[in-house]
């Protein structure tokens, strides 16, 4: 199984990897998703950054795990 | 500013030309002379890229006029091979494999050739001292050291 | 070990008669009938907007002939990038902001370079300055000013590697440190600064001689930016004097000159002054590391953790990579089971930051090794035995990420300690400090967006033997010409006299990515082989034919010699059957070509090298300078194409890195580059280059071209950490701050007296 990113498609085989390419490919289209669903995505980033544990990259991959559309 | 006429001696062939007097040694070897192989590196005589001989001894060529080399004998890269035979210290360098790029190499085979006929037998540490002033990024100057301390070590005698 | 009758012999390199002549024609001596002479002027501000730009004083200068500025240009942003629109973001010639001091303004034609610096100063700039920010974390700052409109909080890319469970990690381990450091800029200083000479004639092609590692990439990047058919663009480079990772991207003296010249259908040469190449071009990433590492008290590494943010400088360049490269070797050459890295590239007023030899891995191995010397220090362990317990190895798999095929490193850790320990007890103030590294051999990503191979190589065999050996890449010092000729030779089973080299041209040389990344050797060097193998079989055709052997019996051809390989008495010359081969081919000379593309290799690279080195330095309490003493180095690159290169290239890394690690100290000042000289700013000289010794470690890899890996970039890595660690075991000082300057060491002393007394 695995998860379709929203904003341009591509598959990834779980969450995290989902959310490290939101992150990574970072262009417009992808934080306005990110933006649209009441988080933001410059926060997240610096909240990675900031605060001990995978926060950032955990809050995103929930939003996902909720949003992305799952394909076989 | 009027041109002036400067009279030398290149590689053994003698020129008159009339150059500009702020005009550098190293611009009238490169453009006037055609003479590319001796380079710029800087512009604050820092990088010895342009060393060349004059009456034997080195000099920058990036920080004498052309005018100061009136009547003087000076010695390029160009001049050091004498009818395609190479002499001993680039017949060395080749066999050590002492250049990788090649922009610092003209001047350091200058700083080389002058060590050599000044002193015939430098310890390592007065080769490292002569070309002290020649900045090299490529090779990390050890494998210009080893050859010029064959040379220096009689390695490249000439033959008769 | 094999023995080749080629490769790994000591052949003088093929470019040295031109070198050591002072033949070798770079970029930097082209001349041209008409040439003219361009400057370019360039902004004093680190950050503003253009307000308005008067060219007509400059213009009315006897001898100028043309000024450009950026309402000239197509307005395209280029960027290497090509496949992220986005990190597209440079103009060169800015139009109506400039964000760093130095950023292109305009660029004037004339006929010598003293009128184009006279006009310069008569090109009237109306800015309103900007306020500048030049750390990353001020400019992550809410508030703080923004340079790119799309670039919330100056944000410009992020990178995130992870495997295992970190926390949970942590929780398992013994013993926790955390460290933070400062990598700095580091300064290229190629001997021969940026040049173009520019032609562009009245049939709209363009000619452009200049000093490059990938004439391919300047020559789409030129037709992108100019609205030029690609192939209408020709990039010559002959010899390139020096590049280390600051000539593959687009930059001012390329793209102003053409400018200039398509404006007058003239020849232009651009040259950059020295203090250009300070300020202008691009510098290696200066980076702000946290690390946070676990391990069990027996020293078994369990979780490393780390935090990292560049200063981007005004524009993305190759920064991006660098980014990610930093992460991934952060985690090498060791097994960690778990590992998280996260990478901020941030834009600040400064000039861009981009790529240097090592590419993100000199800093991360210089964190990485400085924390696991104090890590072992902290358990009482030995720093190698500390290595060695958590080494890769041969088939090791880093999760999701790479595969690591050859590797030597614990050779090379083994080689180093008999050596250490042949030094015995050092004198008071003496230390001898080690570092391990892992570097790749090119990099398997396409970002540049090519449709091509990544490395092509076309071979022709003429009726006199003599082989015409086209490829496409760059020979920037690093020796590639000579390594491409001795693998075709190898292959071919001729020797390097019978080679004739084409390379440099765009428009008579198959496409090669280019000489970054440390991909050569591997990729070009595989095409060759294939396309070498390729002609060989051609010619071993019409040898079996004529010798009509026992169906079993295989050929070959060594030094000149077609045989059976079972019977090598038995055989032809090369020279006969090659004349009979053509005139059976309707007269053809036999053709044939190679091309590699790495296709599944992990995340970053094919191959790796691994290496040991170890710096035996001594540092002077009363001064705090340090003198290099030793340094050896033992290194896994498989197996040695060019014996003298791989000396060369050990030694010329070595004095790079070791600059990075004391000398070479990049002062800025909001955003003013205070030492753009050659005096201030120090690299190495042969007076402080101590003895280096190489120990060839062999292995072999099975993707490299008869088992080759890279050699001049890994290199690079280790220097600085050893040099730190050396620094560490002479004094107790642990300077987590580069470069490793007098001033620090005394700062740290002090410190050390200051807790003593307490």
């Amino acid at each position: 199984m695995g998860y379709k990113c929203p904003s341009c498609g591509k598959i990834w085989p779980d969450t995290m990897d989902l959310a490290r390419h939101v992150f990574g490919t970072g262009d417009q289209a992808h934080k306005d998703w990110v933006n649209s669903k009441g988080l933001n995505f410059i926060e997240l980033l610096l909240i990675q950054t900031m605060e001990p544990g995978n926060k950032g990259y955990k809050t995103l991959a929930e939003l996902l795990e909720k949003e992305a559309e799952k394909v076989d | 500013m009027e041109k002036q006429l400067l009279r030398i001696t290149v590689n053994n062939e003698y020129h008159e030309l009339y150059v500009k007097p702020k005009r550098l040694l190293v611009e009238v070897l490169r453009d006037e002379l055609e003479l590319t192989g001796t380079k710029r590196g800087c512009n604050t005589g820092a990088c010895c890229a342009c060393t060349v001989l004059l009456n034997g001894v080195t000099v920058k060529s990036c920080s004498i006029l052309a005018m100061q080399a009136d009547g003087t004998e000076v010695t390029t890269v160009e001049g050091l091979a004498e009818g395609g035979k190479l002499s001993p210290i680039q017949r060395s360098f080749l066999d050590h494999g002492a250049y990788q790029c090649g922009f610092c190499t003209s001047g350091m085979l200058i700083s080389a050739t002058a060590l050599i006929n000044e002193k015939p037998s430098p310890t390592k540490k007065q080769i490292k001292e002569a070309i002290h002033g020649n900045i090299c990024r490529c090779t990390g100057y050890n494998s210009i050291i080893r050859a010029i301390k064959a040379v220096a070590e009689g390695k490249y005698k000439e033959e008769e | 070990m094999k023995k080749y009758s080629v490769i790994n012999t000591p052949i003088h390199n093929i470019d040295g008669i031109a070198k050591i002549t002072g033949r070798a024609e770079y970029a930097f001596d082209i001349k041209l009938p008409h040439m003219l002479y361009g400057k370019i002027l360039r902004s004093p501000y680190p950050h503003a907007k253009i307000l308005k730009i008067n060219t007509k004083k400059a213009e009315g200068l006897t001898g100028v002939k043309a000024v450009v500025t950026g309402k000239d240009t197509l307005g395209i942003k280029q960027g290497i990038w090509r496949r992220f629109k986005e990190l597209c973001d440079e103009e060169i010639l800015a139009r109506s902001k400039v964000r760093y001091i130095g950023e292109p303004v305009a660029a004037v034609a004339a006929v010598d370079e003293d009128t184009a610096e006279e006009a310069m100063d008569l090109i009237e700039i109306e800015y309103e300055s900007l306020p500048g920010v030049f750390e990353p974390i001020e400019a992550i700052k809410e508030g703080a000013p923004q340079l790119h409109e799309h670039a919330e909080r100056n944000i410009n890319v992020t990178r995130h590697i992870e495997w295992g469970d970190v926390d949970e990690g942590f929780k398992k381990a013994d013993h926790v440190r955390e460290d933070w450091f400062r990598c700095s800029s580091q300064h290229h200083v190629c001997m021969e600064t940026h040049n173009a000479v520019a032609s562009f004639t009245p049939d709209k092609k363009l000619t452009v001689w200049t000093s490059t590692q990938s004439h391919y990439y300047i020559q789409v990047l030129l037709s992108w930016v100019l609205g030029l058919r690609e192939n209408d663009v020709r990039v010559i480079s002959r010899y390139t004097g020096g590049g280390f990772g600051s000539k593959f991207e687009l930059d001012s003296a390329q793209f102003c000159s053409s400018l200039l010249s398509m404006k007058l259908f003239k020849p232009v040469k651009i040259i950059l002054t020295r203090e250009e190449e300070f300020m202008a071009t691009k510098r290696r990433t200066p980076m702000f590391y946290y690390l946070r590492t676990g391990v069990k008290k027996d020293g078994t590494f369990l979780a490393k953790e780390g935090r990292v943010f560049t200063e981007g400088g005004a524009y993305t360049s190759m920064g991006a990579t660098a980014l990610y490269l930093t992460g991934f070797f952060q985690a090498f050459p060791y097994v960690w089971p778990s590992y998280r890295y996260d990478g901020y590239r941030v834009y600040t007023n400064t000039a861009p930051t981009s790529a240097m030899r090592g590419f993100g891995a000199p800093q991360a191995t210089f964190c990485a090794e400085t924390q696991i010397d104090l890590i072992a220090n902290d358990l009482g362990i030995d720093p190698i035995k500390i290595r060695r317990k958590n080494a890769m190895y041969p088939g090791y798999e880093v999760p999701g990420q790479a595969t690591i095929q050859s590797c030597g490193l614990s050779q090379c850790l083994d080689k180093i300690e008999k050596w250490i320990k042949s030094q015995g007890k050092l004198p008071p103030n003496r230390g001898i400090g080690i570092a391990a590294y892992g570097f790749m051999s090119g990099g398997i990503f396409n970002w540049f967006d090519t449709p091509y191979a990544f490395s092509s190589a076309v071979i022709q065999v003429n009726i006199d033997g003599k082989v015409d050996l086209y490829i496409g890449s760059q020979d920037m010092g690093q020796g590639s010409n000579t390594t491409m000729t001795m693998i075709c030779a190898e292959e071919l089973g001729v020797q390097v006299e019978d080679i004739r080299l084409h390379m440099g041209d765009t428009e008579s040389c198959p496409v090669d990515l280019g000489a970054w990344g440390s991909r050569e050797t591997l990729m070009q060097g595989n095409a060759v082989k294939m396309a070498a193998a390729k002609a060989k079989q051609q010619i071993i055709e019409y040898a079996a034919a004529k010798l009509s052997p026992n169906i079993v019996y295989d050929l070959d051809i060594k030094d000149r010699w077609v045989h059976l390989i079972a019977r090598p008495e038995r055989g032809l010359s090369y020279y006969d059957v090659v004349k009979e081969a053509i005139r059976g081919k309707d007269g053809q000379p036999i053709i044939a070509r190679g091309h590699y593309t790495p296709h599944r290799k992990g995340m970053i690279s094919p191959a790796y090298s691994f290496g040991v080195q170890a710096v035996d330095a001594e540092v002077d309490p009363d001064t705090g300078k340090i003198t290099l003493k030793n340094c050896v180095t033992a290194h896994d690159c498989g197996q040695v194409i060019n014996p003298l290169g791989v000396k060369g290239q050990l030694e010329g890394a070595m004095a790079m890195a070791a600059g990075y690690g004391y000398t070479e100290d990049p002062s800025m000042d909001e955003g003013k580059i205070l030492n753009p000289n050659l005096v201030d700013y120090k690299v190495l000289r042969a007076t402080e280059m101590p003895e280096t010794k190489v120990i060839e470690v062999e292995t072999y890899e099975p993707e490299g071209p008869f088992g080759a890996k890279e050699a001049g970039e890994g290199l690079t890595n280790p220097t600085a950490g050893a040099l730190g660690n050396a620094v560490f075991h002479a004094t107790g000082l642990s300077v987590k701050n580069l470069p490793i300057t007098p001033e620090k060491v005394l700062e740290a002393l002090k410190e050390k007296k200051k807790k003593k007394k307490k």
